[in-house]
């Protein structure tokens, strides 16, 4: 075999060279290649990696007239006086390039090529995907006639020039069956079917198009395609992969198909859409793009490793989607082969390192991890409105009663009694008993006091405060030294493993900071003290708030004063409580840093706001009684407004009620709140983040801080920019690669393959394009049209070279082995989705409602982590609705080449492969098809069984079966049948397969048997195989 | 069928007129084939993508057996003896020792770090003398075979990216796993079984494990590892439909053969000739599938030697019966994961129990194997993603102690297939926290491992998205110490 092999591989590469001999080496098709793949690691744009500071990707280094060693490099047309080309001929292995430990060589045809190249004169372009693509002339062609549009002058161009014809037309019932699958993803209606065969013109053929595109499947088709590049789950990822709420976008991908937007909004939405202006809940929603890689919840794991992960798949998702460039390359070292450096990576990183998110989501709640948007109807967002308005209302209320003049007061005072209680204490802890547990009993600041461990918590039995309930927790602190982290307190059920969800008193970089958490960061409130506390000196702290769910309602007393605070987080709208630890802990927290031998002495929990007086009291154990004994006319005016505050807390009817109307207005926001869905967005920090370069691309090792800026190969570049800059300068008809990419990827889906067959490295390392100006006339009419998908799918269709018949003539297959010069259409497999929506339709079980939930079919039952299946509805959607579960994704639509999904992937592969038989000849899904459809068939039927064959060929190849065909089938029915008869329990239990009830009054043994029919035509070539 | 047509396949093999195994490996049964689209047909011809034709060295093995013990076994407990531990149990771990290292934020952040001795004993076993504990006596059983690595070193902390490390040379997701690569690079000895199988012990707790574990990660994704289930069909969907006997699916699938040769009369198509072929290997596979994994013909001296749990399906002692069975009949690589050995806490109780369930079946395979002749050319690996720390997480109270994870050291013990038995490699200090000489790296561990199966692993590579990658990295030394 190999014998033949080498044989076949000379006469190809024999026929490469010389034909390389008769025209000019073509520097972009034959050098670039070879110099980028065997050269640029050693000589390219790395800067770290070059050798001998020789770099080989740019004109100006490698033709320059410098010497190396007494020679120019490359010499044009002076191949012997040229390093290289000595250097790639020799044996010395000291001289020779590529170096034996690079495990990279040459072959001889391409030291030949390179050669030849030198000697005609060396010739030098910029690489092409990084220049603007030019308006292209279509070529002429010798055959007039067969040219539809523009595309096929260029397809028919290269064809005459390889002296070969374009195939015929196909059939029309072949032409129609393509056309249906690729544009819905269905099989056409018959009455499309009879009208295109009737009439075969292309007047008819454009109208089908027309209603294709207009079809609500057409969104659904290309959804299914976009979700595999926006890497879509219905699951967070790693390893827990826990379910999250994303299909809203989904949703909004077949929705933006269906109501075709324009592809530069498309990409400008799913960029940036919380940027623009008025943006809508929709636009947002796109914005959940950014948000669909894999999330982690791993106890133990860093959060800024994981966080660092997403922006990372952020930034390698814009590349790969939307310019073609494999930008992973550069985040731990410069590009390798493209003028990328690793500063530019993290200039693009940058954009998308700017959101309020937290490396983990939480393991203990199901909190969105933020940024969220919150899915409310107009009813629910007119409620929250009016419960907006109402608190806002009770507010200017309570500021009002708090402000007027209250004779109620002036009595009270003449005639108050003298106290040193305060209302309101929930449970107070003074640690005078020595029953400490692992914690120290040791002198406090009254009494005795507690040292505490750091690993061993002390247990309160309240503190299960809502978000609207006004609340102050106070205490003795004393910090042995400056810590960078510990827990002084806290009510919730864990840190980063629930998110914080709670309220807690921290020691950060010594400062303290107080907050209210729903999800942190991005759903809470904190403050911070701006001083350091002193540590080995005792301190007293309350923390104070008001119920509003506002950083400026929550308070640092320090020593019975308001310390000086900055607010770090103001966003809380969603419930603090529910997570489970339920009540306040001192000093330790599961998975956090607890505050070792920290001192804590006489802790207080009040479950109302205490006032100033008051919390002046708690400090000094001596102001309220020596306020209250003052005489009426001894008090300063400071004192008289806290008594009055005091006495409204505490005394004032009409006060008191109306606080408690602020709090029932407060509780019926939350009920419309706490509730609400919520879903992944992007939304801006309002304070941009610090992007660095990573050194290695790792977490831990940030170096020189960078601001936003696109790659400098592209031109200028606005600095600190943001995502919406970002959008604009993609989506410029100036970029060279957006049109060019999307574009190539509706060829592929409509041809089989891409102009340039690596859809995903437009690079240096890529393919370069078969036809490259067509690429360019495509890009250009795209952008011209407006970004109009449908239009260019439509162009794409109405080609004479898309309708041409599958059928390869025996000299293509050899001379154009890949078929590049698209002398006939591809035939593939139908992706995985289109086989099951198939059987799905033909056999009546299709469910065809748009949008919603995901679904599990039977299938998700036999997952690596099966799920429960779905039942009823939930078994017959289509494919693009079924749930996907990112670490172990749907079994069959995997086995059947669906893409993995665990980054952008932006082609799927094509493998022929047993276990494709497999499932479909066993899969109850298929089997269920099959025998509801022979059911149907034998109902409609009865016992014309030719008939009903007949029509069952027709339904599913879409044409008519010649006799040989249906004798073929007929065979097959009658020995089926033969065995059911003689079998009837086996009849029996292969029609309950699957959950489709089936009609008893039928014969059994017939519609089996009529069912086998239809499995044997669910594994037939053209019912599966796109020709 | 056009003349033309069969040629153009024949620069790689037609699917007729050849050998079984040839068009078996078209299909990604196994090597890594030739898919027969016309688009691969020509990819094959520019074979540059690294398919070996020919292994770079002579190898010593022929074909894996993995033993996965998933969750980080603890090293101090099984084979990596410390006394030194005895004499500083409870004590607190010096900062000298630890130097800094990033602890899991699940210990991390715990005030006092009280070092703790292993509650077993440990003996030193065989004619070589290595020390294993009392928890494996079968494997101690079986010492002179084996070679323990003492001195295994990863960068991950959390099993998630630890495993994927083992099992893909990154922490990362997306690259292909070690299978997969001897798939792509060597492929099958069996046409009628994929080349690389996985088996996963079924009812067990602990971590999750991935699909991507044995995934082909940017490999075409017929080079991706099979996972046999437990249940009736080891193959998703492997049987025929209820009520549907094998003579009338053979009777269906030769009318659906006549119907594809109906069409092949009118017009060629490769790929059709290769679905035909498909449709012929799938029936096969529904005999030969069920013939490997049904171990009811095995004779009771086998249930001796790997134990009763052996007759229980999706057993860990199945699994490795029906591992000896796989590599009897030349499945390359062949995956077991056994979950579980993440103590944390209750690590007395803990790892007796996983201990049980393992050691008898792994000392039984490497004497099966010996027994049959099969040692010397197939090679044995037991061990999980990292090891644990020298550390009690949590409190030091009692048998209910645990050991978080530790990347720095960890042991593992491989047989057969070229490797030295009776030998120790690797050595962490006295108090087993560090590697105090010969660290073995995963990468390092990788290179060794396609060293014995005949590879250079620098030159075993995959072109994707513009860069050559190989499962090594850029990074990876040949372990030679342990090489017979």
């Amino acid at each position: 075999m190999r014998f033949v092999t080498v044989l076949f591989s000379i006469l190809i590469f024999a026929t490469h060279v010389s034909a390389a001999k008769k025209q000019p080496v073509d520097f972009i098709r034959d050098i670039k290649p070879i110099l980028s793949d065997r050269c640029f690691n050693c000589h390219g744009p790395d800067a770290n990696n070059r050798q001998a500071d020789l770099r080989l990707d740019l004109k100006e280094e490698a033709l320059a007239a410098i010497t190396f060693e007494g020679n120019h490099v490359i010499w044009a047309g002076r191949a012997n006086k040229s390093e290289l080309i000595k250097r790639i001929h020799s044996d010395n292995p000291d001289f020779k390039m590529p170096p034996a430990d690079s495990k990279l060589e040459l072959t001889d045809e391409e030291i030949e090529l390179l050669t030849l190249w030198v000697e005609q004169g060396a010739q030098w372009e910029n690489h092409w995907s990084f220049e603007t693509p030019k308006n292209q002339t279509p070529p002429k062609t010798k055959n007039k006639a067969w040219s539809t549009n523009e595309i096929d002058q260029f397809i028919l161009r290269r064809i005459e020039e390889a002296g070969l014809t374009p195939a015929k037309q196909a059939t029309p019932t072949t032409l129609i069956r393509r056309l249906a699958f690729d544009i819905t993803g269905l099989p056409p209606s018959q009455d499309q079917v009879k009208r295109y065969s009737n009439n075969p013109s292309l007047d008819v053929y454009n109208k089908i198009v027309d209603e294709l595109l207009a079809d609500k499947h057409y969104g659904e088709r290309m959804a299914s395609t976009w979700l595999d590049v926006a890497r879509y789950s219905d699951t967070f990822g790693y390893q827990v992969d826990r379910d999250r709420y994303v299909w809203p976008y989904r949703d909004w991908v077949i929705n933006s198909f269906n109501q075709n937007l324009a592809y530069n909004q498309f990409v400008t939405e799913q960029l940036a859409g919380d940027l623009l202006e008025n943006a809508t809940d929709s636009q947002r929603i796109a914005t959940t793009f950014n948000r669909l890689h894999s999330q982690k919840v791993e106890g133990g794991s860093v959060p800024e490793e994981f966080r660092t992960e997403y922006v990372a798949d952020r930034t390698h998702t814009f590349g790969t989607a939307f310019l073609g460039l494999t930008l992973e390359c550069c985040r731990c070292h410069d590009h390798k082969y493209d003028p990328f450096t690793q500063k530019e990576y993290y200039q693009l990183f940058a954009y998308f390192n700017n959101i309020d998110e937290a490396g983990l989501y939480s393991y203990f709640t199901t909190s969105t991890p933020t940024p969220t948007l919150r899915i409310l109807s107009d009813e629910q967002k007119k409620q929250i409105d009016v419960a907006e308005q109402t608190i806002a209302k009770e507010v200017t209320k309570l500021h009002k009663l708090a402000n007027a003049a209250n004779p109620d007061f002036e009595r009270w005072l003449e005639k108050r009694e003298v106290t040193s209680e305060i209302i309101g204490l929930d449970q107070e802890l003074t640690f005078e008993d020595a029953k400490t547990g692992a914690n120290k009993s040791v002198e406090g600041k009254v009494g005795k006091g507690i040292e505490l461990t750091g690993d061993d918590a002390v247990g309160l039995s309240v503190g299960n405060y809502s978000r609207n309930t006004p609340f102050t927790v106070s205490l003795w602190f004393n910090t042995p030294d400056i810590k960078e982290r510990a827990v002084v307190f806290h009510r919730s059920r864990a840190w980063t493993d629930s998110a914080s969800r709670g309220y807690q008193m921290l020691i950060e970089e010594g400062h303290i900071s107080v907050s209210l958490i729903h999800f942190w960061p991005g759903n809470s409130i904190r403050v911070r003290t701006r001083k350091t506390l002193a540590p080995q000196q005792w301190h007293h702290l309350s923390m104070v708030y008001d119920g509003s769910s506002e950083a400026n309602g929550l308070k640092i007393y320090l020593n019975g004063t308001p310390a000086d605070t900055e607010i770090i987080k103001d966003n809380l709208y969603k419930n603090i409580t529910g997570s489970g630890g339920d009540n306040i802990a001192i000093g330790q927290r599961f998975r956090d840093k607890g505050f070792k031998q920290g001192l804590i002495d006489e802790f207080k929990v009040f479950n109302r706001q205490l006032s100033a007086l008051e919390l002046q009291h708690v400090f000094d154990e001596e102001t309220l009684p020596n306020t209250l004994a003052t005489r009426a006319t001894e008090l300063n005016a400071e004192q008289k407004h806290e008594l009055k505050q005091y006495y409204l807390d505490l005394f004032d009817e009409a006060y008191g009620n109306q606080l408690a109307t602020l709090k029932s207005a407060r509780e019926q926001r939350s009920k419309l709140l706490d509730g609400a869905q919520e879903i992944m967005v992007m939304e801006e920090m309002k304070t941009r983040r610090k992007t660095f370069l990573l050194n290695r691309g790792a977490y831990d090792q940030p170096t020189e801080s960078v601001a936003t800026a696109t790659p400098s190969i592209f031109g200028d570049s606005s600095e600190n920019g943001n995502r919406l800059t970002l959008a604009h300068w993609v989506t410029s008809p100036q970029n060279p690669l957006t049109a060019r990419v999307y574009v190539n990827r509706i060829w592929q889906m409509m041809l089989g393959k891409g102009l340039v067959k690596t859809p995903e490295d437009f690079g240096s390392q890529g393919a370069i394009p078969t036809h490259p100006k067509l690429l360019d006339w495509l890009s250009t009419s795209f952008v011209e049209s407006g970004w109009d998908t449908k239009a260019l799918i439509k162009l794409i269709a109405s080609s004479s070279t898309y309708r041409q018949s599958s059928q390869a003539s025996a000299d293509e297959l050899v001379t154009d082995p890949e078929n590049d010069l698209l002398t006939h259409a591809n035939r593939y497999q139908l992706p995985a989705e289109m086989l099951r929506d198939n059987a799905l339709l033909v056999s009546g079980l299709l469910v065809d409602k748009q949008g919603g939930p995901s679904v599990k079919p039977y299938e998700v039952a036999e997952s690596f982590k099966p799920v429960a299946r779905g039942k009823g509805e939930q078994l017959y959607r289509r494919s693009l609705y079924t749930y996907w579960r990112r670490t172990a994704p749907a079994p069959v639509m995997m086995t059947l080449d669906a893409a993995k999904r665990e980054v952008c992937s932006v082609a799927r592969e094509r493998t022929s492969n047993p276990l494709h038989a497999i499932v479909l000849l066993n899969d109850p899904q298929y089997v269920e098809a099959a025998r509801k459809m022979g059911e149907n068939l034998v109902k409609a039927f009865g016992n014309d069984h030719q008939a009903a064959m007949a029509k069952a060929f027709e339904q599913l190849t879409s044409r008519v079966a010649e006799d040989a065909e249906l004798a073929v089938i007929s065979i097959s029915f009658q020995q089926q049948l033969a065995y059911f008869k003689k079998y009837p329990d086996e009849a029996n239990k292969f029609l309950s397969t699957g959950d489709a009830p089936r009609d008893m009054n039928l014969p059994a043994d017939q519609v089996a048997a009529m069912g086998m029919v239809i499995n044997l035509l669910l594994n037939y070539d053209e019912c599966v195989v796109r020709q | 069928m056009n003349a033309t047509t069969s040629q153009q396949c024949t620069g790689y093999d037609s699917p007729f007129g050849l050998s079984r195994r040839k068009v078996l490996q078209s299909f990604g049964m196994g090597l890594g084939s030739i898919a027969l689209t016309q688009m691969e047909c020509a990819r094959m011809l520019h074979a540059r993508d690294g398919i070996l034709k020919e292994v770079h060295h002579q190898p010593k093995a022929k074909r894996v057996i993995y033993l996965f013990q998933s969750g980080g076994p603890s090293q101090l407990d099984l084979f990596d003896y410390r006394p030194e531990l005895e004499k500083v149990h409870g004590q607190q771990l010096p900062d000298e020792i630890r130097k800094g290292q990033r602890l899991t934020a699940m210990s991390g952040n715990q005030a006092s770090l009280p070092m703790v001795k292993s509650p077993f004993k440990y003996s030193q076993s065989g004619e070589s003398g290595q020390w294993i504990s009392e928890v494996l006596p079968n494997i101690a059983n079986i010492a002179d075979d084996i070679c323990i690595v003492r001195s295994m070193h990863t960068e991950a902390i959390n099993h998630g990216p630890a495993v994927t490390h083992m099992q893909t040379g990154s922490q990362f997701p997306g690259r292909p796993s070690m299978g997969a690569w001897l798939d792509y690079g060597l492929g099958t000895e069996n046409d009628d079984l994929p080349a690389f199988v996985v088996l996963v012990t079924k009812n067990k707790g602990g971590q999750p494990l991935l699909t991507r574990l044995w995934g082909s990660g940017f490999l075409p994704s017929r080079f991706q590892g099979t996972r046999f289930r437990s249940g009736q069909d080891p193959v998703l969907y492997l049987s025929n439909p209820q009520g549907l006997s094998a003579e009338a699916r053979r009777q269906m699938l030769d009318r659906l053969k006549d119907l594809h040769e109906l069409k092949l009369q009118k017009q060629s198509h490769p790929d059709l000739e290769s679905r035909i072929a498909q449709y012929e290997l799938a029936f096969r596979m529904q005999q030969s599938i069920p013939e490997v994994t049904n171990t009811a013909d095995e004779p009771e001296h086998t249930f001796k030697l790997y134990g009763e749990a052996a007759k229980n399906p999706g057993s860990y002692s199945a699994n490795c019966l029906l591992a000896r069975r796989l590599a009897e009949r030349g499945v390359r690589f062949i995956q077991l994961y056994h979950p579980g050995w993440d103590q944390h806490g209750g690590l007395v109780g803990g790892l007796r129990n996983q201990a049980k369930e393992t050691d008898q079946a792994s000392a039984a395979l490497v004497t099966d194997l010996k027994q049959r002749g099969l040692l010397d050319d197939t090679l044995i690996i037991w061990g999980g993603e990292f090891g644990r720390t020298n550390y009690c997480q949590g409190k030091l109270n009692g048998e209910n102690f645990g050991r978080d994870h530790h990347p720095r050291c960890f042991s593992l013990w491989m047989a057969g297939g070229g490797i030295k038995g009776g030998v120790t490699h690797g050595e962490t200090d006295p108090l087993g926290y560090n590697i105090a000489n010969n660290g073995v790296h995963v990468h390092d561990f990788h290179a060794t491992i396609l060293h014995l199966l005949g590879i250079d692993h620098e030159r075993l590579t995959y072109k994707y998205q513009g860069r050559r990658f190989r499962l090594t990295d850029v990074h990876g030394e040949v372990v030679s110490n342990i090489i017979r």
